[in-house]
């Protein structure tokens, strides 16, 4: 179990800090306009969203890889995938023919966006269930105790 | 677009003093700071939200006051089955001058031929019968098939994977951005870009 949840957590590390990586390397308002391709957001929120969303994705990346609050990073990042898996399905089933920007420009939203998206967020809700189940905390405590 | 942005505008390019043109497929003052390449789809639902909502504000704000350089390319769909011909039919208006108005015509009925088939009715709606006539038959010669394919040929280089697809270039910096962006996100990064060294 333990091993399990290390792997999660540095498959999930990666995958945030190399996302966040490939949007804060390029304008924020080259993302931006990824963002509003979506048509999801007013102007306003677009603007917020491409200013702070690489940032979050870098600190949750950061906050898995170090193992501190762990648990909020992971639930964080189940959160953060949830809404980009049902804005890329949005965007697919409309026939959109919009990047994905999820590491950066370049990459179309489509089936195969969304199924890695799917098992990103499979493997980020394993995670966030083992770190908040009462069971891993009770096996913590006792290897801590030994 | 409305129609009396675009006429607006039509006629205002027609009236500017030297360097900005509508000549053929293309926009502005070649020498703007700015260049957009802009791969579209008739067909496309989103390049008519693109076209009805960011165009013409783009051409009003950048492309007549020679900050942007803009070209059109077509990129006809394969899972759009009337795209293709939609496409020739306004590469050969082209060859009438009458590119941009067959353009917007398209767009602006596009719910109607998509379900329909009846493209050419909707291109022509906006032709005077001869012209009409002659870009009809225009339109199912090899040269203005080759000039679709040429279009297409680039837009696969661009590694263009949806409509609309723009390449944005400032000197050897080069973005592409794909999707219907809004004209208010696409202007703060058009006026961070030109006032960029």
């Amino acid at each position: 179990m333990p091993r399990l949840i290390v792997a999660l957590r540095v498959l999930l590390a990666a995958v945030f800090c190399f996302a966040a990586y490939t949007k804060l390397r390029q304008p924020w308002l080259v993302f931006a306009m990824s963002v509003d391709a979506y048509r999801l957001l007013p102007a306003w929120a677009v603007f917020g969203v491409a200013r702070t969303l690489p940032w979050l994705e870098l600190a949750i990346g950061l906050l898995l890889l170090s193992g501190l609050w762990s648990k909020y990073a992971a639930a964080g990042a189940t959160v953060l995938l949830v809404l980009f898996w049902l804005a890329m399905l949005r965007a697919w089933t409309a026939g959109a023919g919009i990047n994905c920007a999820c590491f950066g420009v370049g990459e179309a939203v489509s089936a195969l966006t969304l199924a890695r998206d799917a098992a990103l967020l499979a493997c980020s809700a394993v995670l966030t269930f083992l770190l908040w189940s009462p069971n891993t905390r009770l096996l913590r405590a006792s290897r801590l105790a030994a | 677009m409305t129609k009396a942005t675009a006429l607006l505008i039509f006629a205002a390019l027609a009236a500017a003093p030297g360097g900005y043109s509508a000549a053929g497929k293309a926009l502005g003052n070649p020498k703007a700071p700015v260049r957009i390449d802009l791969y579209s789809d008739f067909q496309c639902p989103s390049c008519k939200v693109f076209h009805d909502g960011t165009f013409g504000p783009l051409v009003a704000k950048y492309v007549m006051t020679g900050k942007v350089y803009l070209r059109q390319h077509e990129y006809p769909l394969p899972m759009h089955a009337h795209a293709r011909e939609a496409a020739c039919l306004a590469c050969a208006a082209d060859k009438c001058g009458r590119y941009w108005q067959v353009c917007d015509a398209l767009f602006q009925t596009q719910d109607s031929w998509a379900k329909d088939g009846k493209v050419a009715a909707a291109a022509c709606s906006v032709l005077t019968p001869i012209e009409a006539a002659q870009v009809q038959a225009l339109a199912r010669t090899p040269a203005i098939l080759d000039a679709v394919n040429d279009d297409i040929r680039s837009g696969q280089t661009e590694q263009v994977n949806g409509t609309p697809t723009m390449i944005i270039t400032k000197l050897m910096r080069r973005y592409p951005v794909a999707g219907p962006v809004s004209f208010p996100v696409l202007s703060r990064f058009l006026d961070s870009l030109i006032e960029s060294q």
